[in-house]
């Protein structure tokens, strides 16, 4: 016990010592989240610069083109009398979309016929286009019901409701994802290097001449790390809610805890990299290649259940996979922590299985 | 007197590389021994054999009949090791590396204490215990590494090349300690490239390429790499006959001003040198002078060295 509160303290020492610990575990997270802050908080509110080309001229199709600019969603860059133009400035990103009004518009209308409009995006962005596509769909469907009056055609009005809504911003939705990257990548590299920086600096060869076992290193190092990335976690969490405005609905208690089961697995998975490799380069190096497919398959940008079953047969192993669903429910659904009880245990699990795994795998030897 | 090591046959291949070759070393218990050789001859990779840092590619190893590999924990409590480049922690002041390595080794509070202020006021380090290992001097750093390298008062304390790099005061600052030590009953296995300090050991074994070419006192060494002892006498008259009777083997012989100065080899200079002289005198030979020649461990070495390997060739 003594030997173990020593190696602790000696750690704790170590990193609050070192500039270069000190500023990735202090510094990075705060700056992050203020970058993360300022890209993500002030919305935009979807205002999309768009080309109209307008074929028909006719009365209504002026009509039309003013729901477009009434329903607020939309700039109109440019108008052109030529389809062509109008592809060519989507090209260009001079607008990002450009409506085509056909010829025989406005008397189809008034005929009461159906008639269509083109809507031409920029495959190449596909999330401006979904965000472009939308709104083009909700002016369409405001003027539909104008048209329906004015000229006495039916109109389908489609009523949009949500749960968990009406709207939840883009800095909340990407709050998790941050805290994710954070709570997974920084303390995972951190520690991934400190076993191999031991055995670099030879200090490993002295501490290990003493009667301690892989497991005094490992959960001594486990222990450190975890009192300095925990402080490291409370402030960045504390500054999202209180200075940010991040909106968490359920338990700020529970969400800390779920971070803190993240943040524990994150030091065990470095930990076992750390026993395994060579040297800082190659630990640092592997602790970049785990957390790829944790980015790519545990619903950063969509959920996983969406992509490849492959994808999703990865992510269940991952636990920034576990982190993200249990984050998101308690943050943005006001879940609480028995609502996410397997998720957590999940975390836990993997947790004791890399610890484990790391003091077995850890040899006291200088090959 | 038990076995302090018991090392068995190590050979230690890196790659294709055999860096120990077959090493056999038996340490008794309260001994200065000295493992000498050049650089690159295999000597710390041997202390790592032993230290179990090092697994072995075959052989075994045992210290004070303890399997160290099997029980690792009992062995290391008995064991303390100062590794040949400074190993303690940069960042940590002295006090706090002796510290850390106390309770590492299970010694805490008013014990740890206790055996802090002693080992600081014992090796000189007691104005340096705030300051961090890293911003030591040479010597300082040394001081304190074998500061930690006893503080759980062992019984075998394995140095490596303690003394490289340190100057002339210090070293035979440490050379004293270790003799101290063994007085107190510790063996002390000591690694040195420098054949002159091998002269303290009570044993050494001298190794080259990997092997060791020889063991033994350090007078056994010396009269190994000759056959015996070297004895000179400057004489007046044909002392041919007498050394023929003794048979003894005349290196050398030059006569200078009447007087022939000749170079005997004989099995142990300290036991014949009065008969000799006698015998001499008796046949009617003048004896002016005659006197064991010193011969240095470093000529031992390099004879024992070159015949090792024209026998390899
Ligand atoms: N880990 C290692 N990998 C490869 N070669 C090594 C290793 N350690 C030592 N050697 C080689 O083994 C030989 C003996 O080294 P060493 O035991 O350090 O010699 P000494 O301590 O006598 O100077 C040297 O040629 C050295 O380069
Ligand atoms: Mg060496």
């Amino acid at each position: 016990m003594g030997a173990l509160m020593a190696l602790v303290a000696k750690d704790i020492k170590q990193l609050l010592r070192d500039p270069r610990s000190l500023v990735m575990v202090l510094l990075m997270p705060i700056l992050v989240m203020f970058m993360f802050a300022a890209g993500y908080g002030e919305e935009r509110g979807g205002v999309v610069p768009v080309a109209v080309v307008n074929l028909d001229g006719g009365v209504v199709s002026w009509q039309f083109i003013e729901a477009i600019r009434g329903s607020g969603n939309f700039r109109i860059v440019g108008f052109s009398p030529a389809k062509e133009i109008g592809i060519e400035m989507v090209r260009k990103s001079e607008a990002y979309a450009a409506i085509v009004i056909p010829q025989g518009f406005s008397d189809s209308i008034i005929a009461g016929k159906s008639t269509r409009i083109v809507v031409v995006l920029d495959a190449s962005y596909a999330t401006v286009s979904e965000i472009v596509w939308q709104a083009v769909a909700i002016a369409v469907q405001q003027f539909t019901k104008i048209a329906a009056e004015q000229y006495s055609t039916f109109n389908i009005d489609v009523m949009r409701e949500t749960v968990y809504g009406p709207k939840v911003s883009n800095l909340d939705t990407f709050t998790s994802v941050v805290m994710g990257v954070l709570l997974h990548l920084v303390p995972m590299s951190l520690i991934a290097v400190s076993i191999s920086r031991e055995r670099e600096r030879r200090t490993f060869e002295q501490l290990i001449m003493t009667p301690i076992t892989s497991a005094h290193i490992v959960i001594g190092k486990l222990l450190a790390y975890s009192i300095v990335t925990v402080v490291d976690m409370l402030v960045t969490l504390g500054l999202s809610v209180l200075l940010l405005g991040v909106s968490v609905r359920g338990p700020l208690m529970d969400l800390t805890l779920v971070s803190l089961l993240l943040l524990v697995c994150s030091l065990s998975l470095g930990l076992l990299i750390s026993a395994v490799s060579r040297n800082q380069l190659q630990a640092y190096q592997a602790s970049i290649f785990f957390f790829i497919p944790s980015m790519l398959f545990s619903g950063f940008f969509m959920p996983v259940e969406l992509l490849s079953p492959f994808a999703h047969a990865i992510g269940k192993f991952l636990p920034m996979y576990y982190f993200i669903r249990a984050f998101k429910s308690i943050q943005l659904r006001g879940w609480t922590l028995a609502d996410v009880a397997q998720d957590c245990a999940i975390l836990a699990g993997e947790a004791l299985f890399f610890l484990v795994a790391a003091i077995r795998m850890l040899r006291l030897r200088v090959e | 007197m038990g076995l302090a090591i018991e090392a068995v046959n190590l050979t230690k291949v890196f790659g294709i590389f055999k860096a120990v070759n077959n090493v056999t070393l038996k340490v008794e218990e309260g001994v200065i021994f000295g493992l000498l050789g050049p650089n690159g001859a295999g000597k710390t990779t041997t202390i790592r054999m032993i230290l179990g840092l090092l697994k072995p590619t075959s052989g075994y190893v045992k210290v004070f009949g303890i399997d160290v590999t099997r029980e690792r924990k009992r062995a290391l409590n008995l064991v303390g090791y100062m590794p040949q480049q400074f190993s303690l922690y940069e960042d940590l002041t002295v006090e706090e590396n002796l510290r850390l390595y106390a309770s590492l080794y299970g010694i805490n509070g008013l014990e740890a204490e206790k055996r802090i202020r002693e080992l600081l006021d014992e090796l000189m380090l007691a104005e340096y215990r705030k300051r961090p290992a890293g911003k030591l001097s040479g010597g300082t750093r040394q001081r304190l590494a074998l500061a930690a390298a006893v503080v759980n008062r062992p019984r075998l304390l394995v140095v490596d090349e303690p003394t490289a790099g340190v100057d002339p005061p210090l070293r035979r600052y440490f050379w004293e300690k270790f003799r101290k030590l063994r007085d107190e009953g510790v063996t002390v296995l000591v690694t040195t490239h420098y054949m002159d300090e091998a002269e303290n050991c009570d044993k050494i074994a001298l190794m080259s390429r990997g092997s060791v070419a020889a063991e033994g006192s350090p007078l056994e060494i010396k009269r190994l790499a000759y056959g015996g002892d070297l004895l000179e006498l400057e004489i007046v008259g044909n002392p041919q006959p007498i050394v023929e009777e003794f048979g003894f083997k005349v290196l050398s012989s030059e006569t200078r001003g009447g007087v022939e100065k000749v170079t005997l080899l004989v099995p142990d200079a300290s036991l014949v040198l009065a008969s000799l002289t006698r015998a001499l005198e008796r046949s009617g030979v003048k004896v002016v002078r005659a006197y064991p020649v010193p011969v240095s461990l470093e000529d031992a070495f390099i004879r024992l060295t070159a015949s090792s390997y024209s026998l390899k060739r």
